[in-house]
């Protein structure tokens, strides 16, 4: 009787979206389209047309692509953390403050003789805490989170300025120093990719066998498979290059656990399902007797904490803290550029933390690439707002042929 | 008002939960007036009544999400209390909103289980939040609700619920409201937004509650439903008992005239039916 619907482009996006591996496919087609470019297309172009001798592929050598990586690792730890309260449908535009304090914090730490380790729990904890205050606000005053952080970007941006009078500090602490400096030995990145690999591949086929067992529908074999390869072939040629380079380093390690944890605690459980749930219908998740306002403050207190590894992760990188670095505006768009570019939704309740990463890199690509081929700051802030752009758009459209609203 | 004291006829079957002289007030209004209801295992009673006549009320007092200014709450003839959602879905009783309340987002197993969702076991040493979630366990639940119901229609435990038709999403919330070892299940205008296939759909689902040996409240303004579906019919006028009638025994024109006007006292030929 129901006459079959015509499955529209934006239809096959939307399902395709919503499939977990799906998800990723966008961001990164966008990911090879600007790598292509880069790599590939402007130096034949500069080739061809005489400007330049020989076919330059700087973009893509392993040099710039191990700076690519530590340049949008401030970024994407920011990022993650924002697809968190994200899902929830709500937004945090404090997360660069809150990082920039803690990275000020840390330098001001060390320089008065905290060891290292014990100045990095000291500022994750700070940073938790400054998050969920935020968190506090939002869910029990009811002030919407817009209003809260944006309040808290201002603030937060006052309090790095007192800690930091001068505007800058020299971070010499070699336990600091070591997160971004501290290199894999080849051949232990090498074994640490192929581990992951295979409890990744294994976990894969394990579920799959469980669910032929239990009488569960399957999903498709060819998926399945191409999953595993793609992720394989992804996590050993990043290996590979960095190896080409220097090595692995131990901040992207961190980063990538981090980002894996998070994962895991926003797909894998109750808790993480309550993100999720609240982001979708919060009037649903109070209906079952979730603690709506308890699941806010945790999520803005995650954000806290991603910023204060990404403020840790930035006072590593550049061996100082600066004011400039953080405060601004230009990281805390680009954290959230980088989130809503992985296809996140801003509407709350799609979204994984996997996603930020490759957003990250997407956002990093493109001001690597452009400041290679010599664009002005200016085109550089105008392509990240088209690409912004198209990625909302995206997000809107597929949410729209979803129906109902 | 004639026939409040004693609604239970002899063809009645023993009732599951009982309630008798609810009132309840907001401000200055009368919304429940001494209301009686009460509704057995195995039988769809429906519950009737004007615009403000109260059924809403009524409902959201017997889920907990109102309470009570007076009145007393009998379960298979045991004295309980109901003063929080919780207290009802402890007792068993499950409300159907109007408007579903389902993650759209989510699929129909996450949407089954949400705010329960089975754990796997051995991880006891994290908060139980953090405890990895049986995914398979779920759908395996979700599979046994959604055949228990024969929702046939649903292809996957795994669709997203934002792609599914209206029936279908009725459906669900029917049986996650079910699939909580209810034995009541209060459904609010489940057929209100579907279209005819739809309603179809649904009214197959009610029935197989029914048979399932659930006590159902149908709530609802359409006629045709209720007397496709009900078995007994409660009618609510200005937040007080008319009459309860045996679906098999009336008409609907009978029915919409207590609703609208009331039994008249003299009238002594509705009042028979009215058990």
């Amino acid at each position: 009787m129901q006459s079959e619907k015509k499955i529209t482009f934006l239809d096959r996006l939307r399902t395709m979206r919503e499939t977990e591996f799906g998800a990723f496919l966008p961001v990164l087609f966008a990911l090879a389209a600007i790598w292509g470019y880069f790599g590939f297309i402007l130096p034949l172009h500069d080739l061809i047309t005489g400007e330049a001798e020989s076919f330059r592929a700087i973009f893509l050598s392993p040099r710039n692509i191990y700076n690519l990586f530590m340049q949008s690792a401030v970024i994407a730890a920011l990022a993650v953390g924002i697809t968190v309260v994200l899902l929830l449908g709500e937004i945090d535009l404090s997360a660069a403050a809150t990082a920039g304090v803690c990275a000020a914090l840390l330098g001001v730490l060390v320089l008065s003789g905290v060891p290292g380790f014990f100045a990095c729990l000291i500022v994750i904890f700070v940073g938790i805490i400054m998050g969920a205050a935020q968190g506090l606000l939002v869910a029990y005053v009811g002030i919407p989170s817009f209003v809260v952080t944006l309040a808290g970007l201002l603030g937060y941006q006052g309090l790095m300025q007192k800690i930091l009078p001068t505007g800058n500090l020299n971070v010499g602490d070699p336990f600091v120093r070591s997160i971004a400096r501290l290199l894999i030995p080849d051949m232990w990145g090498l074994f640490l990719a192929l581990v992951v690999f295979i409890l990744f591949a294994l976990t894969t086929v394990r579920k799959q066998l469980q669910r032929k067992e239990k009488g569960l529908e399957l999903d498709n074999k060819l998926t399945v498979w191409f999953q595993i390869i793609v992720f394989g072939i992804i996590l050993i040629s990043a290996v590979l290059t960095l190896n080409a380079y220097r090595s692995l380093p131990l901040l992207l390690v961190l980063l990538i656990a981090f980002t894996a944890l998070l994962d895991w605690i926003t797909k894998s459980t109750p808790y993480g399902r309550s993100l999720f749930a609240v982001g979708g219908n919060s009037e649903s998740a109070r209906r079952v007797g979730m603690k709506i306002k308890r699941i806010r403050v945790s999520a803005f207190a995650i954000v806290g904490l991603m910023a204060a590894i990404g403020g840790i992760f930035g006072a590593s990188r550049y061996g100082s803290v600066s004011y400039t670095a953080f405060a601004g505006g230009s990281l805390l768009l680009e954290a959230i550029g980088a989130a809503v570019i992985g296809g996140t939704s801003l509407f709350g309740g799609r979204g994984s933390v996997w996603n930020a990463i490759l957003g990250a890199l997407v956002i990093g690509s493109l001001g690597n690439g452009l400041d290679l081929s010599g664009a002005s700051a200016a085109d550089k802030l105008m392509v990240s707002g088209a690409i912004l752009l198209l990625a909302v758009a995206i997000d809107a459209l597929s949410r729209n042929s979803a129906g109902g609203r | 008002m004639t026939s409040k004291k004693d609604l239970v006829g002899q063809e009645a079957p023993p009732a599951h939960l009982i309630v008798r002289g609810i009132d309840k007030s907001f401000g200055g209004l009368q919304a429940l007036r001494e209301a009686d209801f009460e509704v057995a295992r195995g039988e769809v009673m429906a519950l009737v009544g004007d615009n403000g006549a109260g059924k809403s009320t009524l409902m959201k007092v017997l889920a907990g999400a109102y309470s009570a200014d007076a009145g007393s709450f009998f379960l298979d003839g045991n004295s309980v209390s109901i003063k929080s959602p919780n207290d009802a879905s402890d007792l068993g009783i499950q409300i159907v909103y109007q408007d579903l309340a389902l993650c759209e987002n989510l699929d129909v197993a996450a949407n089954l289980s949400l705010g329960a969702e089975p754990v796997k076991a051995g991880w006891s040493f994290l908060p139980h939040f953090l405890r990895p979630i049986d995914n398979l366990e779920m759908e395996s639940k979700a599979n046994k609700a959604i055949k228990r119901l024969q929702v046939r229609t649903l292809h996957s435990v795994r669709a997203k619920v934002s792609g599914l038709s209206g029936g279908q999403r009725q459906a669900i919330a029917i049986a996650r409201a079910v699939g909580t070892e209810s034995s009541v299940v209060m459904l609010d205008e489940p057929t209100a937004a579907l279209g005819v296939a739809q309603t179809y759909q649904v009214l197959q689902v009610v029935k197989r509650l029914r048979d399932t040996n659930h006590a159902v409240v149908y709530i609802s303004h359409n006629m045709q439903d209720i007397f496709d579906v009900s078995d007994r019919i409660t009618v609510l006028r200005h937040g007080q008992n008319v009459a309860t009638y045996i679906t098999s025994k009336t008409t609907p024109d009978e029915v919409v005239m207590a609703m609208t006007k009331g039994i008249d006292k003299n009238s002594s030929g509705s009042i028979q039916n009215a058990i």
